[in-house]
């Protein structure tokens, strides 16, 4: 289920009251466990099997791994675990993919092979989920930390339904210890949950899918070339409707978790007030980019192989991630864009480095163009990084094209009409639609340069609480307002 | 912030949303256009799933808005004593809805197909757009939708702002007027409040008020002068294209009765300078009159029968609340008189 549906609330509700029962720990822990059987089951019951499966292998091959010392047999059982997740993930979300390219490499060497198109349904969450046990399988594997002793704590820091479909991605040491103890919420922590809960869905419901799946959606639709207007005004809508809607499905989580006394992992952090590409990914989605810094990127070798190999390391992380996305090659060159991003910041820093430490030695460190001081306020708007900030977030909305348009087609007629002036380019946005486009990505970039250093609950925690009230009030009224029946989060498809 | 700020803040933030939420629906239902469903993919999906009533026990409706403002719910359930059970859309042709029922080997009951002309012959994606999204809506949906549905339905059934054509926040925006159309995008005529409120059953009625007010009737009537324009512009038909549609009406038919369901195809009325349109631009014996004598079924005319044919449509095209419960009756007399369905589907004498 979804957390934009009536169905959650009365789920939610329900959940809050069995889990606050006055009963044992472990009887409520039982009820936090079915309950996340249901909240994944009400989206289609067979592929619960699926969960079960990885839950039960992982658990016993995990502590196999742990306590197994021939180096054979563990290696043997750690493969067992990759084949297992992998292959599910694989099946499940590349097998049509790789069968297509199959099919047209084979074409393409004159073997003519036309099987049939499989009817695959990807399970929910699947990317999520192995994710989460892969990495308990590889940090028991390394030692890293100690296999969980419970069965029913190993199930629930796999199935633990607030995380359980579109993350935040939780690693074992961050959420196994919370099962441990006995947890119930403060009213502070439960005030702040149902807080965030409510911010999460307003930026979902109102500003994703109320104010900006409409432009978006009919500007990478559309299937002729378009007015310049048209073509940035429905990227920028893309742009902030991905945010919006993958940040607040995870603001809900942290919420939704935060009501259960629980603490869940940050996974957005203002991303669009990055000032480099490896400021980005540690603002967007947090979970996942440190998931593939530690159990890809460093495996590889990291930066500790060379210069070349780092360059290639990290490219070699951007496609996986890209392709961790979906399964499309418009994905891998999203992934391909934001490596290339990355090794060109890499390479203009290593450049940078020792005339930055002259510069920095220096006295003054006055921003002088053409022999003339720029004007005070811009000087200040460069020197605190916005003007970085804002290129970065152009550059970054170039790469959503790919990521959003459904065929290279569809990605270069747009970065046509982005990039060109095209004769007799079609206008298919209202007025309300860029109105809207401008207003809520303005005040988006303002807002994510604003709180780039604080966090929502520490700015809450500094408003007075009429302020607060009125806010809070808003939010929700906007929220029954925009009556947009329950679509969708974009990640469920990842 | 400390427990009772937040506390605070959260006791300031439900007062104010309790206070606003009870003056805008005091405000609304102050406005007496009454309660109204949300009429999209899951209110249509829930009535799919009722076509496998045995033949005795019901009559599925597919086609456009003439089913569902001429055709009243109730008249028709007390009359037949079986559910209607209306799967048409504003403003759609009922091509995708009779496929999916002629491909469903479950359905064996009767159906009876509007035809309106302009929207049967048309190819255009965009008069099947709404269908195409309940029909793809229906086959992916969950049980924590199903139940969303119930839950929505109990609102819905007590609150007027849960009207999403109207009162959403987007189509308030909209409907304001406070932005200007854009030049050169098409932008769909938004249709007054009055013209159409949706009953659980998916019953489009009139407001009194709109049975009264001719100017909101012109400005209807503006809307379908708009939509003859856009059609205007759009090239005649091909007889090809007329032909092929023709022959998936008849392929679809015969796998509905070759199962032992029954077809009937209506005709509803529409006045003035519209029905005027609609005969020069569809000749009835090019298009209805091969309809019927290609796929066999029997077929209702609104013009071939007195009591069907004096109606006057509010707007040209629609008919008024009162006149489909006398124009629903006097349907069912000629269905009844001419003994549209075989066997168990003789209509019960009331």
């Amino acid at each position: 289920m979804v957390f934009n549906s009536y169905t959650f609330i009365v789920f939610f509700i329900l959940m809050l009251s069995l889990y606050n029962l006055p009963i044992p720990w472990k009887s409520r822990k039982v009820i936090l466990l079915l309950g996340s059987y249901l909240f994944y089951a009400a989206w289609n019951p067979p592929f619960i099997l699926l969960l079960w499966l990885s839950t039960l292998v992982d658990f016993f091959v995990g502590r196999a791994l742990y306590t197994q010392e021939n180096k054979h047999k563990k290696k043997l059982l750690l493969v067992v675990s990759l084949i297992g997740n992998l292959g599910m993930l694989c099946f499940f979300k590349y097998g049509g993919f790789l069968l297509e390219n199959f099919v047209a490499l084979s074409n393409s060497i004159g073997f003519h092979f036309h099987p049939a198109k499989p009817n695959i349904i990807l399970p929910a969450g699947i990317s999520f989920y192995t994710f989460t046990t892969l990495c308990y399988t590889i940090d028991m594997y390394k030692k890293e930390s100690k296999p969980v002793k419970s069965f029913l704590d190993f199930s629930l820091f796999v199935t633990f339904f607030p995380h359980l479909v579109a993350g935040p991605i939780v690693r074992p040491p961050q959420l196994v210890p919370q099962f441990e103890t006995p947890k119930k919420a403060t009213q502070q922590q439960f005030l702040q949950g149902l807080f965030l809960l409510s911010l999460g869905l307003f930026m979902k419901v109102v500003l994703a899918d109320s104010m900006l799946a409409s432009p978006a959606d009919t500007v990478f639709s559309s299937h002729q070339a378009l007015h310049s207007l048209d073509a940035w005004m429905g990227l920028l809508a893309f742009s902030g409707q991905i945010f919006f809607d993958f940040a607040g499905y995870s603001t809900c989580a942290i919420g939704v978790a935060a009501c259960l006394g629980f603490v869940l992992p940050e996974n957005f952090k203002y991303p669009y007030a990055a000032t480099g590409f490896s400021d980005f990914w540690r603002r967007w989605h947090i979970t996942l980019s440190s998931w593939l810094r530690d159990y890809l990127y460093i495996p590889l070798g990291g930066n500790r192989k060379g210069v070349v190999r780092t360059y290639i390391n990290l490219m070699i992380t951007m496609l996986l991630g890209g392709l961790w996305h979906g399964a499309n090659w418009t994905f891998v060159v999203w992934g391909a864009l934001h490596g290339l991003y990355l090794c060109v910041e890499k390479l203009i820093q290593d450049f940078n480095k020792p005339k930055l430490q002259m510069a920095t030695a220096g006295s003054e460190h006055r921003i002088v163009q053409n022999g003339f001081s720029l004007p005070a306020g811009l000087q200040k708007m460069i020197s605190s990084g916005f003007i970085k900030a804002l290129f970065v977030f152009f550059l970054v909305n170039v790469t959503w094209v790919f990521f959003r348009a459904p065929d290279f087609t569809s990605a270069w007629r747009l970065l046509v009409s982005l990039f060109t002036k095209v004769p007799g380019g079609a206008v298919v946005l209202t007025n309300f639609n860029i109105l809207a486009v401008i207003v809520i990505i303005t005040g988006m970039l303002i807002f994510h340069w604003r709180m780039r250093n604080t966090s929502v609950v520490a700015t809450i925690a500094k408003m007075p609480f009429w302020l607060l009230g009125l806010v809070w009030a808003l939010l929700l009224g906007l929220l029954i307002l925009s009556q947009e029946s329950s679509g969708s989060f974009i990640y469920f498809q990842f | 912030m400390s427990n009772p700020s937040l506390r605070k803040a959260a006791l300031l933030a439900l007062v104010i949303l309790v206070v606003f939420f009870s003056f805008w629906e005091y405000h609304l239902r102050s406005l007496n256009n009454g309660l109204s469903y949300d009429d999209g993919p899951e209110l249509w999906t829930q009535k799919r799933s009722e076509v496998y009533l045995p033949s005795d026990k019901a009559t599925v409706l597919i086609g456009s808005s003439r089913h569902k403002y001429d055709i009243d719910i109730n008249t028709w359930q007390s009359i037949t004593g079986e559910r209607a059970i209306q799967l048409a859309f504003e403003g759609t042709s009922p091509m995708p809805a009779l496929n999916d029922l002629a491909n469903d080997s479950l359905f064996k009951g009767k159906l009876v197909i509007d035809i309106t002309e302009g929207l049967v012959f048309n190819t255009s994606p965009y008069n099947m757009q709404r269908l195409t999204k309940a029909l793809a809506y229906r086959r992916k949906i969950t049980p924590a939708q199903r139940f969303s549905f119930e839950v929505n339905h109990l609102l819905e059934s007590q609150l007027s702002f849960l009207d999403r054509d109207f009162y959403s926040l987007s189509a308030m925006i909209n409907r304001s007027g406070i932005i200007p159309p854009r030049a050169g995008v098409m932008e769909e005529p938004l249709f007054p409040i009055e013209f159409g409120r949706v009953s659980f059953d998916r019953q489009d009625l009139m407001t009194d008020q709109f049975v009264k007010d001719t100017t909101l009737q012109n400005k209807v009537k503006g809307i379908w002068n708009f939509f003859s324009k856009m059609a205007m512009k759009e090239p005649p038909m091909s007889q090809q294209t007329t032909d092929s549609i023709l022959m998936v009406i008849k392929t679809d038919v015969d796998k509905i009765r070759a199962r032992g369901g029954q077809v009937l195809f209506v005709r509803s009325p529409s006045s003035g300078p519209y029905w005027g349109g609609e005969q020069h631009v569809f000749p009835r014996e090019k298009l209805w009159g091969r309809i019927l004598s290609m796929t066999g079924s029997p077929g209702i005319h609104f013009a071939d029968y007195p009591s069907l044919a004096n109606f006057q449509c509010v707007e040209f095209s629609h008919l008024s609340p009162a006149d489909a419960v006398l124009y629903t009756k006097n349907l069912l007399a000629v269905m009844e008189q001419q003994k549209v369905w075989a066997g168990s589907g003789k209509l019960a004498s009331k």
